[in-house]
């Protein structure tokens, strides 16, 4: 208990971390003991729920991670320098928690290590994303150790082989939705890109937050520099925020334009139906324009300020993943079925998948904060 | 020998809705209890009209077996493929289980089935119309009012050709370019 002694806070916070792990570990064990029949709210007709969203989530954030990092480090940007190290490692964390969120989702996580290499089906999307993520996480640990050895041609190589696959996975992660030619609210190559757009949004936003928390724990002011680093951000987080902007309005307007059949319905559901909460208050007003008012005045755009634009679109943005997922899958694929409320099919997460979702970014945070203590992170003086 | 090209015809104005079909192929491909589990299933219309002068129309359907399958595209361990004979089917030991399968069929014709661990989905019966002597499919077997016809289109004298040579049909969604082979008279 040495470590908490004067520090409060942190205890607090890794207390409620573990209690969030403890949801989590309670939820895996519910759905080992019953299956994921009875502990998981999805169905035949919404087979993908929260779990997924939440993978998508975690991945993104990784993705983001390494791509903003990448401008230090890959494309010699000096100010973003100092970051890499703990952007790397909170991406791959963020990565590894993801891929538990999605190894709890499907059935048979051991039959997929040996059937995916086995019987590999180069048609499919996921074969490509799971594939290129699991490079991605070979070459993000290759650069973490380069870093921490501050080895920078070997961290530069990485990076931007890093860099390549962290844009490849990304994108196909966004083509597993968008080659499905049976859901219209998906279908198209508008997906691939628009993750990548919202992954530099993420990528952001995270680094925001870890580099005020970083000062923050240490108790002294912090310094110009890193002060500096935050205005930059915060005018980067501006550019990334206005195309995401431009990309929610397109993605908008083709969806209800003429009432282009499934694709309108779902649309809808985010306008004015059941979804519309979760768009606009989450989505629109915290991932967007909560993160813009704060940035946009230079009086406001203080390292506390991109701080909290970075939690308020970190909390939209996980939003926009679980409503993407979700409203794909809303419009039933048969006329005439039962039980539609509005024309529509319904999911709610069950107690078991909000468990694990919790359990997965507690795990991630926990990690970062453990290995915040015990490893060198912070940058060699030049 | 040549392959087969497995088909079923249907004439939907047949069907009365009794579902003999979903309860025959629940017994004989031991589909588990519960509302997300089924092969097959018939979707009723709206009702047309107003009162007295009302109409309603059945569609009785399964999966389609189609020749490009978009299940069979997005599997990512090959677990889905079509056999020889045109059978969209499931090796049960390679579905990891992903769903990706379900989200990609424009027919919701698929399910995880809990008891074998893996996707579940019409195969035509395989296991009745390979026997010997053959049997045709439950749900073509018991239908009371024989919606159904299942043969070999590649047989030009087989009962499914016949019947797509002597009348007009169509395939639910042709726009997905699935090219389905269960047949809907018109």
């Amino acid at each position: 208990m040495s470590a908490f002694k004067n520090r409060p806070k942190l205890f607090v916070w890794m207390a409620i971390l573990l209690l969030g792990m403890a949801a989590g570990a309670a939820g895996v064990i519910h759905v080992l003991i019953v299956g994921h029949a009875q502990s998981y709210n999805v169905t035949r007709e919404i087979p993908w729920g929260l779990l997924i969203a939440t993978y998508v989530f975690l991945v993104v954030s990784s993705t983001g991670l390494c791509l903003i990092s990448s401008l230090g480090h890959v494309f010699g940007m000096k100010q973003f320098e100092f970051i890499g190290k703990r952007a790397i490692l909170l991406a791959i964390l963020t990565l590894l928690c993801g891929f538990g969120a999605i190894g709890m989702e499907i059935n048979h996580p051991i039959r997929m290590g040996i059937y995916t290499i086995l019987s590999p089906n180069f048609s499919s999307a996921i074969w490509w994303m799971g594939t290129l993520y699991g490079v991605y996480l070979m070459f993000l640990c290759a650069e973490f150790y380069f870093l921490m050895k501050g080895m920078h041609k070997g961290a530069f190589t990485m990076g931007v082989l890093g860099f390549t696959a962290a844009v490849s996975a990304h994108s196909n992660l966004g083509a597993v939705f968008g080659l499905l030619e049976a859901r219209p609210f998906w279908h198209g190559s508008f997906l691939p890109i628009y993750f990548i757009v919202s992954a530099l949004v993420s990528g952001c936003a995270l680094i925001g937050m870890i580099v005020y928390f970083n000062h923050k724990k240490s108790g002294a002011p912090m310094p110009l520099k890193y002060a500096d680093f935050m205005d930059t951000l915060g005018r980067l987080q501006i550019l990334t925020l206005m195309t995401l902007v431009f990309f929610v309005v397109w993605k908008i307007i083709p969806g209800i334009y003429g009432h282009p059949p499934e694709k309108y319905e779902a649309t809808m559901s985010m306008i004015s139906g059941p979804f519309a909460f979760n768009f606009w208050f989450f989505e629109v007003l915290m991932g967007l324009v909560i993160p813009l008012c704060i940035l946009f005045p230079k009086k406001t755009r203080t390292p506390t300020g991109v701080m909290f634009a970075g939690l308020s679109s970190t909390i939209g943005i996980f939003f926009m993943r679980y409503d993407l997922v979700i409203i794909g899958q809303l419009v039933s694929m048969r006329e005439g079925t039962a039980e539609l409320v509005n024309g529509l099919l319904q999911y709610t997460p069950s107690l078991s998948e909000l468990g694990i979702t919790i359990g997965a970014i507690c795990t991630c945070l926990f990690l970062y904060t453990v290995a915040e203590r015990l490893l060198p992170l912070d940058p060699e003086e030049h | 020998m040549k392959n087969k090209r497995f088909a079923i015809v249907l004439d939907t104005e047949r069907c009365i809705d009794c579902k003999a079909c979903t309860v025959a192929c629940k017994a004989e491909n031991d589909v588990p209890l519960g509302p997300n589990n089924y092969r097959n299933w018939v979707v009723a219309s709206k009702l047309r009209g107003k009162y007295p002068n009302l109409g309603q129309s059945y569609t009785p359907s399964q999966c389609q077996h189609c020749s490009n399958a978009p299940c069979e595209h997005v599997c990512p361990t090959r677990a889905t493929f079509t056999s020889s004979d045109g059978i969209v089917d499931v090796k049960e030991e390679k579905c990891i289980g992903c769903k990706y399968c379900q989200t990609a069929c424009p027919y919701n014709a698929r399910y995880y089935n809990e008891e074998t661990g893996a996707i579940d989905k019409c195969t035509f019966c395989a296991q009745r119309i390979y026997a010997v002597p053959p049997r045709l499919p439950a749900c073509v077997d018991t239908c009371p009012t024989k919606v159904r016809a299942f043969g070999d289109l590649n047989d030009p004298n087989s009962e499914v050709s016949l019947l797509l040579a002597r009348n007009p049909s169509k395939v639910l969604k042709p726009a997905m370019g699935t090219n389905p082979h269960l047949f809907y008279l018109d």
